[in-house]
């Protein structure tokens, strides 16, 4: 395990301590303390994934994340208090994988960081799914719509194919929460409703009115109907 | 009876009373007038036809009417004469005569008397004539009792209108007087409702005027007082918010630090190894009393909201149960309970309940899931109980009921479970008796 790890974050000591951590857990890491120097490494290097603080000066977190998201899939984990949920939720919405509060300890940050990194590399080898004029190649890690490259995170990628791998059963946010983030217990249901919602903006014809992904209310999502 | 009728019919009683009184004065002073006045022309009338009986009795008694004018003489005569009766017209005789009359000119007085005939009202005069002759006279009186009758119903008719009048006035007076009071009520409600800017309208100079005058001022110092508590309150809530809000990011950075420490604790010497464990310790504590701030000042701000999904209540409690390790010390007595609610909120205050359980309550802790009007959650112990005078401030911030067994809470979970209930329409319930032990119950 070598990967290499961007971390932005504008607190010179969380930044320090959060290396020191990051390394001794395996990780390469290149850390910045300003949004635009990170957008600039980011160009530089080539990275597996990147954890990025909500407050940076000059170019805020969401901004960095709606950049780094315009390039590339990269998976990112979002570093926020929880008085800054709402920007969590923006994040998500922007693209972000994961997210978490501070303040944390190591441990938890290094645990979020490898489920990321763990839905970006393949699964057991399967068989491509075709399903709903969707193919889904889980060794490929790539999903075409009518012949069509879809752009898919890595988040967005194993959301779909828990979903699409039975059809018709309904999923429970945690069970999902439990499937793709590897939360054991209670994570925020938010992850699964944004990660939802930027996959049915990928794959459904008309997001507003989605066919492949279903919500039942109450409860959590199917693909297709019930 | 409320005020407005009550003064309404007081106002009505008097108006009616004293006319009545005024019309009755008036029909009985004028109808004692009128029947003085027709006794006596009756009595001039028949004085006139007693002084010339004589003359035309003796020739007969139809003499005697002709003389008095037959039919047009404007009365009947009836008479006896030498035991004799008589009459001029068919439908009176002397029998109609009133006794008490006749036994008075029997002893050869003039009198009268009233009777009816018939149906027809008549004033009756009578005297001797003679010896031998008694004569009477029937003077009919329908017309003055017609007269009189018609006056009685105008004045009744009248005092009814006036009493009708009265009652619209008084009415209309009495809500002219009492809107003062109704407005003044409506406007202390308004204020108990919170609506602290309500004023009085000051009409005039009277008693409700000052009064109004009197009642803006207690209500201009109540909105001023609140005001000011509630600026002091807000400012010290934001203070509270912004010292969490301060105190998180050095603290992100000691929690980081004491992680990395406690991976290490192992290769310290013997004697940094203890402080520094203590240190890791004490950074845990700092954190979750952080993070107990920022959620209380979080509800403070009314920033939570809720994320409704379905819940299985038992499954949640017996989750929220072995997730923090405690299935061995927590005995779990749960029915399935389906609801809509939030479930980390739920998970939090069950965990808060049976944390401060399963820390003050020996080894019996006992939690039981169920339904009864409502979802509830019962979370109770066996330990040393809580005396009752802190029963009340259990849920107050910081409150410790017993100082030296202050643990290791932050002195803001069971704040925050309340909180977290109230948000989701619930409250918690606490029974407590020293000796026996303690039961908390969240009812949703």
């Amino acid at each position: 395990m070598d990967e290499h790890v961007l971390l932005v974050e504008d607190d010179p000591s969380i930044r320090e301590v959060a290396s020191l951590g990051l390394e001794q857990a395996g990780f390469r890491v290149t850390a910045t303390g300003d949004g635009r120097d990170a957008l600039t490494r980011f160009r530089q290097g080539p990275f597996d994934l990147v954890v990025l603080d909500v407050m940076l000066p000059s170019l805020d977190g969401l901004e960095v994340c709606r950049e780094i998201r315009r390039e590339s899939q990269i998976p990112i984990v979002m570093l926020s208090a929880r008085s800054e949920l709402h920007d969590v939720v923006v994040g998500l919405e922007l693209g972000a994988d994961d997210y978490v509060t501070k303040p944390f300890e190591l441990p938890e940050l290094v645990a979020r960081i490898k489920a990321v990194l763990r839905r970006s590399t393949a699964g057991p080898s399967e068989g491509a799914i075709s399903v709903a004029g969707l193919e889904i190649d889980p060794a490929g890690f790539s999903v075409r719509k009518g012949g069509e490259d879809v752009a898919l995170t890595a988040t967005e990628f194993r959301l779909l194919l828990e979903l699409a791998r039975r059809p018709k059963q309904v999923f429970t946010r945690d069970l999902l929460l439990e499937l793709v983030w590897n939360y054991d217990y209670l994570g925020d249901s938010r992850l699964v409703d944004v990660a939802v919602q930027r996959l049915r903006g990928k794959i459904e014809d008309d997001p507003a009115q989605p066919k492949l992904i279903q919500t039942v209310r109450g409860v959590g999502y199917r693909f297709g109907q019930g | 009876m409320p005020l407005r009728r009550r003064l309404t019919i007081a106002f009505m009683l008097a108006v009616g009373l004293s006319a009545a009184a005024l019309a009755a004065g008036s029909y009985f002073a004028v109808r004692h007038t009128l029947l003085a006045d027709s006794v006596r022309s009756g009595e001039r009338q028949a004085r006139r036809n007693l002084a010339i009986a004589p003359v035309y009795l003796s020739q007969g008694t139809d003499q005697l009417f002709a003389a008095y004018g037959r039919g047009a003489a404007g009365f009947l005569t009836v008479g006896i004469r030498r035991g004799r009766p008589f009459s001029s017209s068919l439908g009176a005789s002397v029998r109609e005569v009133p006794a008490g009359l006749r036994r008075l000119v029997g002893r050869g007085d003039l009198g009268y008397e009233r009777t009816s005939l018939a149906g027809d009202n008549y004033l009756v005069v009578g005297g001797p004539v003679g010896r031998d002759t008694e004569l009477y006279f029937f003077f009919p009186e329908n017309d003055l009792r017609h007269e009189l009758a018609v006056l009685r119903n105008i004045l009744a008719g009248g005092v009814g209108i006036l009493v009708l009048l009265a009652g619209f006035a008084g009415a209309l007076l009495a809500r002219q007087t009492l809107r003062p009071v109704g407005r003044a009520s409506a406007a202390a409600r308004s204020l108990a409702e919170g609506l602290l800017e309500t004023r009085l309208p000051v009409e005039g100079r009277d008693e409700f005027g000052s009064w109004a005058q009197s009642f803006n001022e207690m209500a201009a110092a109540l909105e001023t007082k609140i005001a000011d508590l509630s600026a002091a309150q807000a400012r010290e809530r934001r203070f509270t918010a912004d010292v969490a809000h301060e105190l998180r990011t050095p603290l992100t950075a000691l929690v980081g630090e004491a992680s990395l420490l406690a991976e290490h604790l192992d290769s310290m010497p013997l004697e940094s190894r203890r402080p520094a464990e203590l240190l890791v310790a004490d950074v845990g504590r700092l954190r979750r009393l952080v993070e107990d701030l920022m959620e209380i000042s979080r509800f403070d701000a009314g920033q939570e909201s809720v994320h409704a999904e379905t819940v299985e209540l038992g499954a949640l409690t017996a989750s929220t149960v072995r997730a923090r390790g405690w299935e061995r010390r927590v005995q779990l007595e749960a029915d399935e309970v389906e609801l809509t609610s939030d479930p980390r909120r739920l998970e939090r205050i069950v965990a808060n309940l049976v944390g401060n359980a399963v820390e003050h309550g020996d080894n019996d802790v006992a939690v039981r899931v169920g339904s009864d009007g409502g979802p509830f959650v019962e979370v109770s112990d066996h330990g040393p109980g809580i005396a009752r005078e802190h029963l009340p401030h259990l849920f107050e911030r910081f409150y410790k009921a017993d100082a030296a067994r202050s643990g290791g809470g932050t002195g803001l979970g069971l704040a925050i479970a309340q909180e977290n209930a109230r948000l989701l329409g619930g409250r918690i319930e606490v029974w407590s008796e020293p000796g026996e032990g303690t039961r908390f119950t969240l009812r949703l």
